[in-house]
């Protein structure tokens, strides 16, 4: 192990430090001097402004500005900078719930490094994605602006079991790394998988360490760091790839071409799932990752019973396969055990969806939407700590529930649901949805997964399921198999949620969505839903800035709805580069 | 070269999705099967009292309302087909093969659907599932799927004789088919050939939009007629290319690229040759549709598939033909905002340079290609580019030896 990280060492340092020095060469102090004087101003300036503007309180607003924190957070972003100018002051009790919340996640770093401090370390030099997940406390502190109460905690409580994921998983690839750690114990039970397919598979294996090979490199940090796919999206359109394919296969591809994902596993499930772009970089993969790979093939009319025995087959092989590669058996007690854990999940989540269907919705934004995402497809019931997650993010919804308590600050104006393929953490959007002008998001697309009880009982029955759920993995539930599921659906579920605004994601590369655009228009006029189309290019903001998303719910709030926005300072802001 | 005789005719034939023989089929009250892909097998579209018609949009203008319905970023064959079906061109359809291959396509066939365009009273849309790779178990699921969907539903609503005799029929007439063009596409090997590219387009295409048994005496007519043609002493053209990629169904494509002076030898696409014109050949001892079914899934050339050996059967068989047919360069093509030859065209066309040592032309295209200067000029430079290496390798300036 040690004998690779020198390696690595005697290989890139002197070539890094060479880079360093021509860098700090190249810099010109003067104008950096420069920019921490205008920085230091525009502190100062901030400051003068928040002090004059706390002085002309009456008693009584001071006192809710302590107890509830503050309510203009547009003054938290300043142009060109990528982090906040500070954190959000949400009054006592919030600010306390927070700060905890922020020392856990920093525990979940420091955990991280101190697994392979030498490897982690190197990691960030080899890396470029590395780097960003530095930014992981400002990702959580943007995803909780505007929260309050225990709905702070809730939500960090949601985060955490994710960042510990994330950060296990990043351990476990740079030590696994033939660059880096090249640890090889590791290496020899590691089974890497496509990110865009199901992590249950992997319960039959308790003794391999199955990872979803991109998402990390990928897909995760994009949700931190916006542009830092940039790289990968332009290294394979300069390839010949066409400017509108999915930027997520884009920037797999991208990955791939240069080199950025970690060297190890012993080999590699691919998948069709969810759509045609995901199908289709698997041939880039295969080149880079050069190693045994399984192409795991589910079919697509999955509300199809006749289906389901070519998904499960193709189950039973890719077990059968993943067995002949490591030599590892199936373990069927392992597997159900997993699986009832997942059952009870669902059931936990479920309560959530009830509770947000009454008046008083309690679990909503970012933190919930991306750990339904998470704990659906990538923890699967797998890490046992999950379980303690659901069980007290359940006991405090209930009793903010009881006492009908407001997740926000600012109040609900409007329930809304968002639908298609979602840009929310790029762009902080639900939160700012709220914050800005009181539209609370309900639930997400992407949240209304698969609910059968998977079978724990019967093998056949229980494979048979296990296709089913993969099939229906994240998203792919909705935009393919058919009209239904992502159409009348969406009626069904406006209805259920009593929503009357669609925030309508448009991810212009997304040719699924597209296709059934005017029904969608037309189907909402019918109902009197309002239906805003916000478009975006996922992990490519150069298409779609988040401004620019933005505006479009700015235009259609003050020409359709004539409202106020409840935070004018969010109106128009600038995040082009913020974290 | 002397004209052929019936190539007016064949043209004229594909100037229109309705064309005179599929109305004359109609009123001899034979039931029309619209398809678009190659995944739904042709030759079960043609059993007992039924045709398949591979549908087009030749001529195609403005595409608003279908790009209102289905948004600027999808493909244009999809949104050509769905303006289409609003302009009431496929009103002559009495069912729709579809298949949920491709998303572009399967949304623009539930448009179809959802919108009831096709006014026929018992008309409807069936949508099978297609498998990513070919194994045993995937064969047996496609043929599940291929009968629960295609055949039981044209059974069920139009009576239509599915059993094992009728596909040997229509298997036979498919075969007879295949042979004449087969043949007539071999003749594309030779130095100085007696058929253009754009000829043999023309042709391959009618036998896929017309009903068949209308076609069969003027295509045997046309094969020796083709057979005693008497080429120019000189070849007409001045390189010779393999195109590849996805669907091509504009003539105006194929005679952009021939009056460039390349001389399309080989036709791999969609609407193409290959696949599609290969022999099925039937044992007695299998049921017909496994066999068919197995005979589809093995070569088709879709980049859909995602196993290994799939892939390379790909790029072998790019290889194989450009080989083969003596191409001197391969052009790859993709109509814009197809996600699954966006990906294929990128690789394939750079692996087919670096690795097999093809010359290619790599680009996207729209569905009508006719007015589109910027490919005119880069076919002129492809072929120009040909030529040179030509002379580089001491095989002469323009002039192609015979």
């Amino acid at each position: 192990m040690l004998k690779s990280n020198l390696k690595w060492a005697k290989k890139n340092v002197p070539q890094d430090l060479k880079i360093w020095k021509e860098l700090i060469s190249e810099v010109d102090w003067k104008d950096v001097g420069k920019r921490v004087k205008e920085d230091l101003k525009a502190a100062r300036d901030r400051i003068t402004d928040e002090a004059k503007t706390v002085a002309a309180m009456s008693g009584k607003e001071r006192i809710d500005l302590l107890v509830n924190g503050e309510k203009h957070l547009g003054r938290l972003y300043r142009p060109g900078k990528i982090a906040f100018t500070r954190r959000e002051w949400r009054g006592v009790e919030g600010t306390a719930r927070d700060f905890a919340g922020w020392l856990k996640i920093w525990g979940v770093m420091m955990g991280m490094v101190m697994q392979d401090p030498v490897s982690i370390a190197e990691g960030l030099f080899e890396y470029r994605w590395f780097s960003s997940y530095l930014a992981l406390p400002a990702f959580a502190d943007r995803n909780n602006l505007g929260l309050r109460g225990p709905h702070v905690t809730m939500a960090n409580e949601l985060f955490l079991p994710v960042f510990r994921y994330g950060a296990n998983t990043i351990a476990t690839l740079l030590k696994a790394d033939e660059r880096l750690g090249n640890n090889q114990k590791i290496r020899k039970k590691m089974m890497l998988f496509d990110e865009m397919t199901m992590s249950q598979m992997m319960a039959g294996f308790p003794n391999l360490e199955g990872v979803p090979y991109q998402l990390m490199p990928v897909f995760l940090v994009s949700e931190i760091d916006q542009l830092v796919c940039i790289p990968y999206i332009d290294a394979v359109e300069s390839f010949g790839l066409p400017s509108d394919t999915c930027p997520v296969p884009t920037s797999e591809c991208g990955a791939a071409i240069i080199d950025a994902l970690p060297h190890c596993g012993l080999g590699f499930i691919s998948t069709s799932t969810p759509c045609d772009g995901s199908d289709m970089a698997t041939s880039y993969q295969d080149r880079r990752f050069k190693m045994p790979t399984y192409p795991l093939t589910l079919p697509v009319r999955y509300d199809d019973e006749d289906t389901v025995e070519c998904g499960a087959e193709d189950m039973r092989r890719c077990i059968e396969w993943v067995e002949e590669l490591t030599g590892e058996k199936w373990d069927w007690d392992h597997y159900f055990e997993v699986i009832r854990r997942f059952n009870e999940q669902t059931n936990y989540e479920m309560r959530k969806w009830e509770v947000n269907q009454t008046p008083y919705p309690q679990v909503i934004g970012p933190a919930y939407e991306l750990f339904r995402k998470w704990s659906y497809e990538m923890d699967g019931g797998l890490d046992p700590r999950t379980m303690k997650t659901f069980k007290r993010v359940d006991k405090m919804m209930m009793k903010a529930y009881e006492k009908k308590m407001n997740p926000y600050r600012a109040p609900i104006r409007h329930r809304a649901i968002v639908w298609s393929c979602p840009a929310h953490y790029y762009a902080n959007f639900s939160n700012w949805l709220q914050n800005c002008w009181g539209i609370g998001v309900m639930v997400e697309m992407e949240s209304l997964n698969f609910t059968k009880m998977l079978n724990t009982d019967d093998k056949e029955e229980a494979i048979r399921d296990l296709a089913r759920l993969y099939e229906r993995m994240v998203m792919r539930k909705h935009t393919n198999g058919g009209h239904v599921h992502v159409l009348e659906e969406l009626w069904k579920q406006v209805e259920a949620f009593n929503v009357e605004i669609v925030i309508m994601y448009q991810h212009v590369c997304c040719k699924t969505m597209s296709g059934l655009q005017g029904l969608f228009d037309e189907q909402a006029r019918e109902r009197g839903i309002h239906l805003i189309w916000v478009e975006h290019d996922l992990m490519d903001p150069r298409t779609v800035s988040r401004r620019d998303m933005r505006s479009k719910v700015n235009n259609y709030m003050v020409n359709v709805f004539q409202e106020e926005p409840l935070d004018p300072s969010l109106v128009e802001f600038e995040d082009d580069v913020t974290w | 070269m002397k004209d052929l005789k019936h190539l007016i005719y064949f043209e004229k034939l594909l100037e229109n999705a309705n064309n005179t023989l599929i109305e004359k089929a109609r009123k001899e009250g034979k039931l029309a099967v619209g398809y678009t892909c190659f995944h739904m097998p042709e030759v079960l579209l043609n059993l007992d009292n039924c045709f398949s018609v591979r549908l087009r949009a030749p001529n195609t203008g403005s595409m608003d309302i279908a790009t209102y319905y289905m948004s600027n970023y999808t493909c244009e064959f999809c949104r050509a087909l769905l303006e289409r079906s609003f302009e009431g061109g496929f009103n002559f359809l009495d069912a729709l093969a579809g298949v949920d291959a491709c998303a572009e396509m399967n949304r623009c066939m539930e448009n179809i659907e959802l919108q009831k365009l096709i006014p026929n009273e018992k008309f409807f849309v069936t949508h099978a599932d297609i498998p990513y790779k070919v194994e045993d178990f995937t064969i047996t699921h496609y043929v599940r799927q291929i009968k629960n969907r295609v055949l039981d539903r044209l059974h069920e609503v139009y009576g239509v004789d599915i059993s094992d005799n009728a596909i040997r029929e229509a298997v036979k007439e498919h075969n007879e088919i295949c042979r004449i063009i087969t043949e007539i596409g071999e003749l594309r090997k030779l130095p100085n050939p007696p058929i253009t590219g754009c000829e043999y387009h023309v042709l391959n295409m009618v036998t896929y939009c017309c009903p068949k048994y209308l076609i069969l005496d003027k295509l045997k007519k046309t094969l020796e007629e083709i057979k005693k043609r008497k080429p120019d002493p000189k070849p007409w053209y001045r390189a010779r290319v393999a195109l590849v990629g996805s669907e091509v169904d504009d003539l105006g494509l194929t005679k952009l690229i021939e009056d460039a002076g390349a001389f399309i030898v080989a036709d791999r696409f969609c609407f193409g040759s290959t696949p599609g014109r290969e022999e099925i050949i039937l044992n007695d001892e299998e049921d017909a549709l496994t066999q068919v079914c197995r005979h589809y899934l093995e070569v088709s050339e879709c980049p859909r598939f995602m196993s290994n050996e799939k892939i390379t059967q790909r790029r072998e068989t790019a290889d194989r033909l450009a080989r083969e047919y003596g191409a001197e360069g391969i052009i790859f093509e993709q109509i814009k905002f197809c996600d699954f030859w966006a990906f294929e065209r990128a690789l394939a066309s750079y692996i087919q340079e670096k690795e097999y040592g093809h010359p290619v032309l790599s680009l996207d295209r729209p569905y009508n290609a006719r007015s589109s200067g910027q490919l005119r000029t880069r076919m002129q430079a492809f072929v120009e580019s040909l030529e040179i290496k030509r002379i580089q390798k001491g095989g002469g300036g323009g002039d192609v030896k015979e």
